[in-house]
């Protein structure tokens, strides 16, 4: 099974996504897009795209950086330190992309009108398993620790192991579930690549760098006629699929586009790392620029007419003034307030992302053997109390830091150690010699000397702690409280 | 005075204190007749909770969160007269506001307050309701005291029932993976910061709405909530038949208000606080941890329902309650409000309220709970001191069996009350039963020699019916008959 999940299948997958890939590249190579549907529906692409791209881009670079230079990687994440704050900030980008995802799912729901309509049924397999491998790496993140470093010392090895047709699973077999699964996951989202809208990344579009911005909106007019053709109680008619394209060069202004860009052939791969600097065409970094450019002179204008000052509503300021200049300061004032609120998402995530990360992280104590008292001073066939220290304990700690457990003599050299915490809800049981039973004070359960259930509410017999006996000292293995989960 | 008033009006001047707020003092509330008086449990948890922030603040002055020193300086606390009275405010306040709170949502439920609009009233009150809970589960773990670190411990347990997360949940409340230096620590931060922020949060918002929605107006049979025509209604109301909050409806408030600061004070000064436990040491076998009494009935309900849904109510059943207050309002916007016209509502809340006072009494009881204090039964209850019988009775306490049999008053009830068991069951029945054990009895095959298991038989064999007077009839046995069987 190992051999199937760890060598069998990363193969296939990489084969059949290289294979696929080429042969839709060469056949339809127009289909090499994202088949943008920003003019369905922009509002909530926004805040699903750029979440997600920037989130997954760097967090993807930083599993493939960390693959390709394993050596550096684990000089640089040798201080705890440094460790904490990658960590930390792999967590906030996860949590971010999670965020981005979610919102873009959301907005191909069926009920969310446009976008949902045209959304295939390869657009839900990939968000599904998108969503999926987003999780469980936020788990593996949450609940397998520092996984930046083990990472360099069980999935490289083995990824680089396949690489060089040597496959060697002795890296990854031992791992708990939630990483393999993640790393399985993996291979099945490279699976899905030729079949799916994921081909996009290695259609660059970098003239997106130096070619004049392009803002591409609903045309204004016939929205309005349809406004009132409503207001006058005959039905709407569909929405008019005429665009605009508006450019600060003005020479564009008229030319109607398609919204996805042509496609760059991914031959151009060494461009690959230009596309992380710039990797979304949705942001409108361009406008960022005209921002620069223009100055904010609207809001400084009405002070110097000696006008009071007072809020503009966008509708009543775009009537006053005319929609030549519209839809460019329309656009400045929404990459305004949603650049705004990103911001201030980033710093809240600077915040509370190390607040969290200390508030959830447990100590994990060591186990030690801790010694309860010479073997002589146990007599065969009885049960005791005996006290030992907690091993997780802290200077002040104080009383709490005892920890008491129930130690029987079974034979000469054979002694078990119960736990005192009841099976049923965790309070203290008693033992109670003559009757040779555990009590338990708070739902009457009853336990057997040997620890089995004997009547009550406990699910399961009494844990217990390992024992040993060494030079001549009893000694008991100081283990986490014993919770009993659930039994359904 | 004339000064104090040149002060206000600089302030206001300054401020436009009136101008902005001031209509909050006087906007305009529906006449309530005659049941002004079921109007006040809102702002009386509000005073409490002004109480408990007070209190709070002054018992945080000297808690020392320690696991290790957080019991001495309560001891501490407790021992200075006033401190002593603080801490009984600040306990008897919490136990205000669990019952306020709890008539107050019973209240917006009976009059279906919570139709539109004031749907986001009832469902920021549902958060209210949740954190008060949460306030008095952290707060008497704050106590430290033995019963304190076993709530700890049993919360844990409690958590751990969760599907999947439940060990990560269980050893995320204790802070560790045990109950040590870090576990009181995270229980006060939540008691202090994180559930107080969030009932301010709450809180503020819930005023807000109470100020922007208007207080419900008495529900009328035969006038049902329509969202469309509502707010109108409502306004006309106010404007027909409308009086300004103060003073003519804050009075009661304040009169009710008052009472209830007053009835916590007396009772601090004339009953005090809690007694502190034992000591939080883990070694210390001798415990019974039992939960305040607002939790007692749950506490009833996790032992008395059957063994296989232990999992289902522990972790479905706060999530259905929390889910049926929110889908409330979701799903009844509007309709009639009067409860008369709701029987349902009336059955609903007659129900929760019996639910909860016969387990709070059953809990108090805790009739499952083997009674490990029992003391030796008596001569007079035995009846003679020496012989098989007095031996048996003594083997009766020895073995456990008086922790959960009563005889003649005596003991726990866990199991039957043996007083009379010799009328029931002959030497052979009893000695089945004693063998076999059931469901709730260990059993005690192999724990009992030949001469205690005669001794037994032959004292639970005299445990019967004495007649009330004359003679003994024939076939009668006395105990000491059955010492000479």
């Amino acid at each position: 099974m190992d051999t199937v999940l760890f060598v069998v299948f990363p193969y296939v997958a990489v084969i059949l996504a290289v294979g696929v890939g080429l042969y839709r590249y060469f056949s339809r190579r127009y289909t090499y897009s994202s088949l943008s549907s920003q003019l369905l529906e922009n509002g909530k692409l926004f805040w699903g795209s750029v979440p997600w791209h920037y989130g997954i881009t760097l967090i993807l670079l930083a599993h493939f950086l960390a693959w390709l230079f394993p050596g550096v990687a684990a000089s640089i994440l040798g201080s705890g330190t440094r460790l904490f704050i990658f960590e930390a900030i792999g967590l906030a980008l996860a949590l971010f992309a999670a965020v981005g995802l979610i919102v873009l799912i959301v907005r191909r729901l069926p009920t969310n009108s446009r976008a949902g309509s045209v959304a295939s049924g390869m657009d839900w397999v990939l968000l599904i398993f998108l969503l999926i491998q987003v999780f469980t790496g936020i788990g593996v993140a949450l609940f397998e620790r520092w996984g930046s470093l083990w990472y360099l010392s069980t999935a490289v090895p083995w990824l680089w192991s396949l690489l060089r047709l040597h496959p060697d699973t002795s890296t990854v077999v031992a791992l708990p579930g939630l990483i393999q699964f993640h790393l399985v996951w993996g291979f099945a989202i490279v699976l899905l690549f030729p079949f799916s809208r994921l081909v996009h990344i290695f259609a660059i579009p970098l003239e997106y760098l130096w070619r004049p911005y392009q803002i591409v909106i609903w045309y204004q007019e016939p929205r309005r006629a349809d406004q009132r053709v409503t207001a006058a109680g005959r039905p709407p008619s569909p929405p008019q699929l005429e665009t605009r394209v508006f450019s600060p060069a003005g020479d564009q202004g008229s030319r109607s586009t398609d919204a996805a860009p042509p496609p760059v052939s991914f031959l151009r791969l060494p461009s690959l790392l230009l596309k992380f600097i710039r990797p979304v065409g949705f942001l409108p970094l361009d406008s960022f620029f005209s921002v620069l450019r223009t100055g904010c002179s609207h809001l400084t204008d009405p002070v110097a007419s000696g006008e009071p000052l007072r809020p503009v509503a966008s509708d009543e300021y775009l009537r006053s003034d005319g929609h030549k200049r519209m839809p460019e300061d329309l656009q400045r004032r929404s990459f305004l307030s949603k650049m705004a609120i990103v911001l201030s998402a980033i710093g809240a995530a600077v915040i509370a992302v190390p607040s969290l990360a200390f508030l959830l992280g447990l100590r994990k104590s060591p186990m030690v053997w801790r010694a309860v008292g010479k073997v002589s001073d146990f007599q065969v066939g009885q049960t005791v109390e005996v006290s030992f220290a907690d091993p997780s304990s802290l200077p002040w700690a104080g009383i709490t830091a005892k920890t008491a457990a129930w130690l029987r003599r079974k034979s000469e050299d054979q002694f078990v150690a119960f736990s005192i915490n009841c099976t049923h809800l965790g309070c203290p049981v008693r033992w109670l010699p003559d009757a040779d039973l555990f009590m338990c004070p708070c739902h009457g359960g009853v336990f057997y000397s040997d620890g089995t259930v004997a009547s009550g509410p406990p699910p399961k017999r009494l844990n217990t702690y390992p024992v040993r006996v060494n030079n001549g000292m009893v000694e008991i293995l100081a283990s986490p409280l014993p919770i009993t989960t659930t039994t359904l | 005075m004339l000064w104090l008033k040149k002060i206000w009006q600089w302030f206001d001047d300054l401020t436009g204190a009136s101008k902005t707020a001031g209509w909050i003092v006087t906007h305009p509330v529906p006449r309530t007749k005659k049941i002004g008086w079921l109007y006040v449990f809102g702002s009386a948890t509000l005073f409490v909770f002004l109480v408990q922030i007070f209190t709070g603040i002054a018992l945080s002055s000297a808690y020392v969160t320690g696991s290790g020193q957080a019991y001495d300086s309560l001891r501490f606390i407790t021992m200075t007269p006033v401190g002593r009275v603080i801490r009984g405010i600040h306990d008897f306040g919490a136990s205000a506001m669990i019952i306020l709170i709890g008539i107050h949502t019973i209240r917006v439920y009976l009059m279906a307050s919570y139709k539109y609009p004031r749907q986001m009233n009832w469902l920021t009150g549902t958060g209210l309701l949740l954190f008060t809970v949460l306030m008095a589960f952290t707060g008497q773990l704050l106590r430290w005291d033995q019963n304190g670190f076993w709530t700890a411990v049993v919360a844990a347990n409690q958590a751990g029932r969760v599907p999947f997360i439940g060990n990560w949940l269980g050893h995320f409340l204790l802070a560790g993976s045990t109950v040590g230096g870090a576990t009181l620590s995270r229980f006060f931060a939540a008691h202090v910061f994180f559930i107080p922020a969030a009932i301010f949060l709450f809180l503020g918002l819930h005023l807000y709405l109470v100020l922007y929605n208007g207080i419900s107006e008495p529900p009328k049979s035969g006038e049902p909530v329509d969202p469309r025509t509502y707010r109108a209604r409502y306004h006309a109301l106010l404007s027909r038949n409308g009086v300004p909050f103060w003073p003519d409806a804050a009075w009661r408030d304040i009169i009710f208000g008052l009472l209830v600061v007053l009835i916590i004070v007396g009772f601090a000064i004339v009953i005090g606080p809690s007694k502190l436990g034992r000591p939080p040491d883990p070694t210390i076998i001798q415990a019974s941890p039992r939960p305040d009494w607002y939790f007692l009935w749950y506490f009833a309900l996790l032992t008395l329902i059957p063994r296989w849904s232990e999992d289902w109510v522990i972790v479905l059943g706060p999530l259905i309650f929390a889910l049926f207050l929110i889908l409330l309002p979701l799903v009844a916007p509007h309709g009639e409000r009067s409860p008369l016209r709701r029987p349902w509502s009336l059955v609903i809340v007659a129900f929760i309220v019996i639910l909860i006072a016969h387990y709070s009494y059953v809990g108090h009881l805790a009739p499952w709970a083997p009674r490990l204090d029992a003391k030796p039964l008596p001569a007079s209850v035995v009846g003679v001191s020496i012989g098989p019988i007095a031996d048996g009775a003594k083997v009766f306490y020895d073995k456990g069996c008086e922790f959960c049999h009563q005889v003649s008053g005596l003991g726990g009830i866990r199991g039957p009350d043996l007083s009379f068991v010799g009328d029931r069951l002959t030497r052979d029945q009893i000695a089945t039963r004693i063998f076999s054990g059931a469901a709730n009895m260990p059993s005690y095959s192999g724990k009992l020699t030949q001469q205690q298991l005669s001794d037994l038989l032959a004292f639970l064999a005299s445990r019967r019916r004495l007649p009330p007077v004359g003679p003994a009839p024939a076939g009668f046995h006395t105990a000491k008959d059955a010492a000479t069987n």
